[in-house]
């Protein structure tokens, strides 16, 4: 028996996806607007995810920028190995984790299990909070425009990590989210939440890069904690010499 | 050492070029390649962002040797496999299926792509 998870070339995700009710199927909520609210898992495959164009059209003084930065990192000096979350626009593509949407009439929260991230969409006709940092999510404004989600989202702080889609602090990010109904790899319906992304970044990019991502509603998954820091951590602690006591070690409990 | 390349993939790993995967990069790794260790597990860590192994191995003259997996898939990936802590564990007998780094293949860090029970179960976190 072989459990695959992850296959490189088409990058499948082989979780089995059991005929499941749809529980947390996205319903009206009172507001009368679609409801985003449930666990989702991203969705790959035809026509789930798309990059236009699909080579990054960096300006020339970018196109430098990169050329700088392959001569002096390598493939090792990577942000996801330190834990920096990857942040807007490039969290919702969506690495093989849980990711889970919880809406409210102000609100939508949306928490990744991946890198144990976080974001907040606020709605614009409930006063939004104004943001006091620039972060890796942005600060996040919606509205809705029939049953679609519009979002856009500024205040991001620079991502200069230029083997990845780098943004500056100038970067504004629009996207729209729907919910659709599909059939599933399994041959069931299926609900989807599309989000499609124009991203405008005019001190990187010469012109709007329009991506598209998916996740599909999995109200049979949850979502497993994602610590990130131990093994850095344990790196710091050999650095100083020092090693943790084991309390597991300790007598009593079930192991008595 | 129980080192045998089992095959050449020939996977190109473009799907983790895209810019934007979210997750980090595993371009320093040869992913072409399987080498197969078998051995008893030594020490085990589940962690995000990747979990990690050494395993020790059996030389042919009986000497010991310890294979270092310094990367793997995160261990939420796993866990959803369901190699979890309850099946595998230190001092058990496994088979696991390797790629070497791409700058220096013989640095004794192996990347882990798959393990195989004694009862043959294989979980294939990455690869076919």
């Amino acid at each position: 028996m072989t459990i695959g998870f992850w296959r490189l070339g088409a990058l499948t995700v082989a979780i089995a996806v059991p005929g499941f009710a749809f529980s947390q199927a996205a319903r009206p909520a009172q507001s009368g607007h679609p409801d985003f609210s449930g666990i989702y898992f991203p969705a790959l495959g035809p026509g789930m995810r798309s990059q236009t164009p699909t080579q990054l059209p960096y300006n020339d003084a970018a196109k430098k920028l990169v050329a700088d930065y392959q001569k002096s990192f390598t493939v090792d000096d990577d942000p996801g190995r330190y834990c920096i979350w990857p942040g807007m626009p490039r969290a919702i593509w969506g690495a093989p984790f849980s990711v889970e949407i919880q809406q409210r009439p102000q609100d939508l929260s949306i928490y990744w299990e991946g890198y144990g991230m976080y974001r907040k969409i606020y709605m614009a006709d409930h006063n939004p909070p104004k943001q006091l940092v620039p972060s890796a999510m942005g600060h996040s404004v919606g509205h809705w425009e029939g049953d679609t989600l519009v979002v856009e989202t500024d205040n991001l702080k620079p991502y200069p990590y230029m083997t990845r889609m780098a943004t500056s602090s100038a970067a504004h990010v629009v996207e729209r989210l729907h919910l659709e109904e599909r059939t599933a790899a399994n041959g069931q319906p299926a609900k989807y939440l599309v989000d499609e992304l124009v991203v405008t970044d005019p001190k990187v990019y010469t012109e709007p890069i329009k991506i598209k991502a998916t996740l599909q509603l999995r109200p049979d998954l949850s979502l497993i904690e994602y610590t990130c820091t131990d093994t850095l951590w344990d790196e710091y602690l050999t650095q100083r010499g020092l090693t943790l006591p084991d309390l597991d070690e300790l007598p009593g409990g079930a192991k008595e | 050492m129980n080192r045998t390349i089992v095959a050449l993939l020939g996977t190109a790993l473009a799907a983790f070029a895209l810019p934007a995967a979210a997750h980090h990069s595993f371009a320093g790794w040869d992913m072409t390649q399987n080498i197969e260790f078998k051995g008893v597990v030594e020490t085990l860590k589940f962690r995000n962002p990747h979990m990690a192994m050494t395993l020790t191995t059996t030389k042919p003259d009986g000497t010991k040797e310890t294979i270092n997996f310094t990367e793997g898939a995160p261990a939420n990936m796993l866990v959803r496999m369901g190699l979890d802590p309850a099946v595998i564990a230190p001092g058990q007998e496994i088979t696991v299926i390797g790629a070497p780094r791409k700058d220096d293949p013989n640095p004794n860090q192996y990347f882990l792509k798959a393990i195989v029970l004694k009862d043959g179960t294989r979980f294939q976190s990455v690869g076919p």
